[in-house]
């Protein structure tokens, strides 16, 4: 398909897409092609490790809220990244954890175990869950594994243009699943991105369900260098077909502080912090 | 909370524990703390109060009712390299005589772990109180605790470590009704395994409904058949006695090898539930039974699995008991016990297909081995279960679904809950408990108690 033919596509099936302000740039060859941005924004460095307080408010759509107050903590090895959530706060979800090994192997199935107080018990949870919603907020499992990196192996990307990135220069890029499995396994038909293109961070993404319908926006903010590293701070996540929405607030963040090994196991979610 | 309020409080209130139960583990944990109380630097207050109403069906129709009011606080101090002391009680009120917590086998309980019975109707328990301590390659938590084995819901084959409380039959939830127990838990990694070790000197049994109660077991699989005309005397339960000598012991190697999560189980310990020894005798007045409950020891030997597969969690657990004691039929076994061992196990099938919903099937199956005489179950007892969750409106509502059948006698029991959170720290559900079947199966001796629930939750920070 012509670009010029792609875009007109897109514009006429996600009208809504329009945060790309200059999106007319899309045949720019002189951009980067969408896998070679997807490709920067995962090779962008996260640090081997990182250590921060994650405050979660959740909204629905009266205006009632939710508040969530949870440590976590993620660590690269060689073969996976792995990470782990313990929430500390309130009561009734204390002492919940969820933790993940995420394989770099795109044809090995991740692993995830959820400790869930009320049974003592840790539960094998299906990585199939990933496009289930994660302990009532509108972050998917998929999305808390992924934080702000996107995935080559269920997606492809292409480069429409350019955008707004928060008042920086961006990319706006498109993401496809690769099959209707995937699709169908993640509860998204398309992504739309603008990724800013000097730090190569995700700034804002739009998420379409797999009827086509404007699913949910996904907007990145306070994005600061910690200890040298490019660090969002805040994340804000619209789920525009039930109207809840759900705020990330990331503090306290240390990539310099060892994190144990052994807080990345079954035993460690068990007996919490 | 200041650190100098923790000082004063934590061994004057492990002081009076000691009074009152003579637990060496409590004295041992007084004494850490004084030695720790330096290095205090969190104290942490929450609490529940839960409250429900019941009302239960008596020959169809929901004539009982009953009011339930649970406070529970727990208190976490926490001291420097991590060491933690988590103290988790519950004063608990109960209006329905039928259910009165009192009204128990008492009996079971050791006197370090026994409830504080207030009334008739009300009664306090230390629920826990233990001091996490890691150290290197080893984590210690000791003190009054729960620990929990296996994969299955709601089925236990391995989640036999602490003994179960079944005066509300297995109707309350696990958490509640399992039995906290004094015991030493050690963990430590041995290369790839995480092994745990655990002695449990307190010697507590599972505790059921007694005479009068509302979940009195009746069914003849679990008490002898009353022997027309005869009459029946009921003797104190035969205890062990020995700290040392009759205290369970438990290894658990575990890892993680490919994709499966596996363990390996050891226990040498008393089997919970009491075994109804008879002695018969004629009498001038006919024919006459003692009744002498008695606990007898076993080694339980198993293992447990879990991996996920695409949208499917595949899990099991099975456990081989060396030396099983079961209740005879009919009238040729002398003491009315047959000795013999057990294989027991569980499968269980998760699918995940459907958005914020889990289906979950379970095949339970208990095999009767080597048996000296007649017993009054079959050799070979299965129960199935489904379970159907499903959450809505971001988690904040949940629907959910229990059916537990048992295919040798053909009854079972269907539970239907609605959870709703209306705040992070309020939440209130309705419940149905329906009972059917035979009266002589498990389920079915309690088909005349269905009951409907209405409860709220609150906590406090």
């Amino acid at each position: 398909m012509k670009p010029l033919l792609l875009l007109i596509s897109l514009l006429i099936l996600y009208p809504s897409a329009g945060f790309a302000e200059d999106s007319a740039n899309g045949g720019d060859s002189a951009l980067p092609d969408g896998e070679e941005v997807a490709a920067h924004i995962n090779s962008r460095d996260e640090g081997q490790a990182v250590s921060r307080k994650l405050s979660i408010e959740m909204r629905d759509r009266r205006g009632k809220t939710r508040q969530r107050e949870t440590m976590s903590y993620r660590k690269y090895y060689a073969e996976e990244k792995r990470t782990v959530i313990f929430y500390l706060a309130p009561k009734n979800i204390k002492d919940t954890a969820f933790l993940t090994y995420d394989y770099i192997a795109p044809e090995r199935e991740d692993n995830q175990w959820l400790y869930l107080p009320a049974l003592r018990k840790v539960k094998r949870i299906s990585a199939s869950d990933r496009g289930d919603y994660f302990l009532g907020t509108d972050m998917t499992y998929e999305d808390i594994k992924l934080e702000t990196r996107v995935s080559t192996a269920d997606f492809s990307f292409q480069t429409l243009g350019s955008c707004d990135a928060d008042g920086k220069p961006g990319l706006q890029i498109d993401g496809t699943p690769r099959t209707a499995d995937i699709a169908r396994e993640l509860g998204y038909s398309k992504t739309l991105s603008c990724v800013d293109s000097e730090i190569w961070m995700v700034r804002k993404s739009q998420f379409w369900d797999i009827k086509g319908k404007l699913l949910k926006t996904i907007t990145i903010s306070n994005i600061e260098q910690i200890q040298g590293i490019w660090t969002q701070q805040k994340i804000d996540v619209e789920n525009h077909k039930t109207g809840h929405s759900t705020s990330l607030v990331f503090s306290a963040v240390d990539y310099q502080s060892a994190v144990p090994d052994d807080l990345f196991t079954t035993n460690a979610i068990k007996r919490g912090l | 909370m200041s650190a100098l309020t923790g000082l004063g409080l934590v061994p004057a209130a492990a002081q009076s524990l000691i009074r009152k139960s003579g637990s060496y583990l409590a004295a041992i944990i007084s004494a850490a703390l004084t030695l720790l109380s330096p290095s205090l630097h969190a104290v942490e207050l929450q609490s529940s109060v839960i409250s429900s109403v019941l009302w239960s069906a008596d020959s169809g129709s929901l004539k009982r009712q009953n009011f339930q009011f649970s406070l529970e606080p727990e208190f976490i101090l926490r001291f420097d390299q991590q060491i933690k002391l988590t103290a988790l009680s519950r004063l608990r009120s109960i209006s329905l005589n039928a259910l009165a917590p009192e009204k128990v086998t008492d009996a079971a309980y050791s006197p370090y772990s026994k409830p504080l019975f207030i009334g008739n109707s009300s009664e306090f328990e230390l629920r826990e109180f233990y001091l996490e301590v890691p150290s290197d390659n080893y984590y210690f938590t000791l003190g009054k605790q729960q620990v929990v084995w296996g994969k299955a819901d709601g089925l236990k084959v391995l989640d036999i470590v602490n003994p179960q409380s079944y005066r509300e039959f297995i109707l309350e939830d696990f958490d509640d009704s399992r039995i906290p127990q004094w015991m030493v838990n050690i963990e430590t990694s041995l290369g790839a395994w995480d092994a745990q070790f655990l002695w449990i000197p307190d010697q507590s049994y599972h505790v059921l409904g007694d005479e009068g109660s509302l979940y009195t077991p009746t069914s003849p699989l679990l008490l002898p058949k009353s022997q027309g005309g005869a009459s029946v005397e009921v003797e104190p339960f035969k205890r062990p006695r020995r700290t040392v000598m009759d205290s369970d012991v438990g290894l658990r190697l575990s890892r993680f090898w490919r994709g499966w999560d596996l363990s390996l189980n050891y226990l040498y310990q008393y089997d919970n539930f009491a075994l109804l020894y008879q002695r018969r005798s004629i009498t001038a007045n006919g024919l006459h039974v003692d009744i002498e409950p008695q606990y007898r020891r076993t080694h339980v030997l198993g293992g447990s699995f879990s991996n996920a597969f695409d949208n499917w969690v595949i899990r099991g657990e099975l456990a081989y008991f060396s030396d099983r004691y079961f209740l005879a039929r009919g009238l040729r076994d002398s003491d009315g016990i047959a000795q013999g061992q057990e294989v027991s196990y569980v499968m269980g099938l998760d699918w995940a297909g459907l958005e914020n919903t889990l289906i979950s099937g379970q095949l339970f199956q208990s095999v009767a081995l080597n048996r000296e005489s007649a017993t009054a179950r079959d050799k070979t007892d299965t129960t199935m279960s489904l379970l159907v969750n499903h959450t809505l409106l971001n988690e904040t509502m949940e629907l959910r679904l229990i059916w537990l059948a048992n295919t040798n006698i053909g009854d079972g029991l269907l539970r239907l809950r609605l959870t709703y959170e209306w705040r992070d720290n309020l939440k209130t559900w309705i419940a149905n408990d329906i009972f059917y079947g035979s009266e002589e199966g498990i389920f079915g001796q309690f088909d005349a108690n269905d009951r409907l629930t209405f409860g709220v939750e609150m906590g406090f920070e």
